[in-house]
């Protein structure tokens, strides 16, 4: 049994989510990368769901910013989003980054699916 | 109370070890009197600092990776070691995806103080201190500066959205 599971959920259709459950760094920040070229090579909007997270590090931010990178030149939205509760682990380090408003993050998965779904601004 | 004793240890600087350090800093942090939001600043801040040791110190995979941990009168001081290069980072010669860059400016913002030391060819060492009880919050002080750049690395030169 995987702790720390990285598993695609398509109930949403046209956007797949990506759930980032337990502690990610340099170690699973392979398996998160690939995860996030399957979920771009779906061609239809990217959710990254930090709820069940307990901790991320500036590995598993740069395989985010990478993926959100590819998705945006192809006209797919990006979004991350986060629960009521966030852990210590994973608030902090989008706080001091000033990446909330660049991945971006947004509080519940609906409204993240939904500015997902909308290309949340890509390609202008 | 009598404080917890030094900690060292010394692991194979590879990418699983980076969690069990982390894991044993939990425990060190439970024996003292840290605030959580203290401790997961700690965590943080030495998973990068193992990071780094991982990513840049060696070219072979047998390079090791130390990590002591002592408790002061007003702090506890991390020491993470390597005895590598320190040259470029291992991922790229293997064609693996660049790291972002944002390690140190990280270590920077979440330890009460912190020092780099260390020469080319003899490893490098990052100190880092965290006080028990802390008067302010060092990012507003070391502030990570930047923003990711246009080739997907932190770029410190990059206007973030963020104050500071």
């Amino acid at each position: 049994m995987d702790a720390n599971p990285i598993v695609l959920d398509d109930a949403a259709g046209d956007v797949v989510v990506v759930v980032v459950e337990g502690e990610h760094d340099i170690y699973t920040a392979p398996t998160l990368r690939e995860r996030l070229d399957e979920a771009i090579s779906r061609r239809g909007g990217i959710v990254v769901d930090l709820t069940g997270a307990t901790f991320v590090d500036s590995s598993v931010l740069g395989a985010l910013l990478d993926a959100r990178r590819r998705a945006l030149e192809a006209g797919q939205g990006f979004v991350v989003c986060v629960g009521d509760a966030v852990e210590p682990g994973v608030q902090r380090i989008l706080d001091i980054t000033g990446l909330v408003p660049v991945l971006p993050v947004v509080n519940g998965r609906d409204a993240a699916i939904e500015t997902a779904r909308s290309g949340n601004g890509a390609g202008g | 109370m009598t404080p917890p004793p030094d900690v060292r240890l010394t692991l194979p600087a590879r990418p699983e070890g980076v969690a069990v350090v982390r894991q044993a800093l939990a425990g060190m942090a439970d024996a003292l009197a840290f605030d959580a939001a203290v401790v997961a600043d700690m965590k943080m801040a030495i998973s990068e600092a193992c990071t780094n040791v991982v990513v840049h110190a060696y070219d072979e995979d047998d390079g090791v990776l130390e990590v002591e941990m002592s408790a002061g009168e007003s702090g506890l001081t991390i020491r993470v070691r390597d005895h590598g290069s320190g040259i470029r980072p291992r991922g790229e010669r293997r064609g693996e995806a660049p790291a972002l860059g944002l390690g140190l400016p990280l270590i920077a913002a979440l330890s009460d103080s912190y020092e780099l030391t260390g020469t080319a060819g003899r490893g490098t060492e990052v100190k880092m201190t965290f006080e028990y009880l802390r008067e302010g919050d060092p990012a507003d002080e070391n502030p990570v500066q930047g923003s990711v750049g246009d080739d997907g690395r932190w770029d410190p030169d990059a206007r973030g959205t963020h104050a500071g």
